[in-house]
């Protein structure tokens, strides 16, 4: 999927350019166009990494690491092909290594606030509480099923490029982004009900 | 969100998706933007095939700029030749002593002159 520029920032506003003008000129030296590309895709990365992650630091920190290890594989992308999945598998790769390392520390070493039994008291507004309660009921979800319908319904990529994306047959991510709905509407239904 | 789907729904939920995003958003993209650019302009960091190109190109271009400041100073320096200057000939000729006929002189000199030569000295 070829993508519209985002709202131009300071790197944007050289030229709306399509992905793979701007990842030719990247190859040929032009670290302008590499800013561009990040600045594009920024927003998008690091939600997806977030969906897997959950944690937002460490989410951003799995972006940029899927962003600068696409960087080294740029020579491999086949231009033929839309640049924004493509970025999309190298981010979701990163962010998924990151949680497997993460979980092993995690078994190492115990959250201190769920050691004390302590809670934070509940500030938030209620449309924090709802985009935390979406967070919760994405983390229930299998970890392909939650990037399944990120990328669908949140980036907007077709079923046929999801698969591409994640490695998985067509039907199974119609299968995955239904499954996930489901689940995520019963949540919103409940949230809306305790509303 | 407000339609039912079934898992051959090829269209997106406008409703649900808006919902994730605001989840899901991060604060700030400029920020991550600037710090992304800063980290892969590392040059410790090992990124580079594509930064080895980026060298490539400002070599090239240093190799450009070396290019036209040669051109520049060989040209001063033709015209600076043009003009007439005496001989290296014509200079030795016009040398008094000595020194100067052992120089200009087809024969190899004789060795007590060379002496003598160096003695006044």
């Amino acid at each position: 999927m070829e993508r519209e520029p985002q709202p131009p920032g300071e790197v944007a506003r050289i030229a709306p350019e399509t992905d793979s003008a701007l990842v030719a000129r990247t190859l040929a030296g032009d670290r302008a166009a590499f800013g561009v590309l990040v600045e594009r895709y920024a927003a998008s990365v690091r939600r997806v990494a977030r969906a897997v992650l959950g944690d937002p630091d460490d989410a951003d920190d799995a972006a940029q690491d899927g962003i600068l290890a696409a960087l080294v594989k740029l020579r491999h992308y086949d231009p033929g092909r839309p640049f924004g999945p493509w970025l999309m598998r190298v981010v979701a790769n990163a962010a998924t290594d990151r949680r497997r390392r993460r979980r092993v520390r995690h078994t190492e070493q115990l959250d201190p606030g769920l050691v004390a039994g302590g809670t934070t008291p509940d500030v938030e507004t209620d449309r924090r509480a709802l985009g935390r309660r979406l967070r919760e009921a994405l983390a229930q979800l299998p970890e392909r099923r939650r990037l399944a319908v990120v990328l669908f319904d949140v980036e907007g990529y077709s079923h046929a490029e999801i698969g591409r994306t994640l490695g998985l047959p067509e039907g199974t991510v119609r299968s995955e982004v239904f499954h996930a709905r489901r689940a995520l509407r019963a949540m919103l239904e409940d949230w809306k009900e305790e509303a | 969100m407000t339609r039912d789907t079934t898992p051959f729904d090829h269209r997106p939920d406008p409703v649900l998706g808006s919902a994730l995003r605001e989840a899901l958003a991060a604060d700030n993209d400029a920020a991550f933007v600037a710090r992304v650019l800063a980290q892969a302009g590392r040059p410790a960091e090992a990124h580079w095939d594509v930064l080895a190109a980026w060298a490539r190109a400002g070599i090239a271009a240093a190799a450009v700029a070396a290019l036209i400041a040669g051109i520049l100073v060989g040209r001063g320096m033709s015209a600076a030749s043009s003009t007439p200057t005496a001989s290296v000939d014509e200079l030795l000729a016009a040398a008094a002593g000595p020194s100067g006929a052992l120089v200009t002189s087809p024969q190899p000199p004789d060795a007590s002159v060379l002496l003598v030569s160096a003695e006044e000295r």
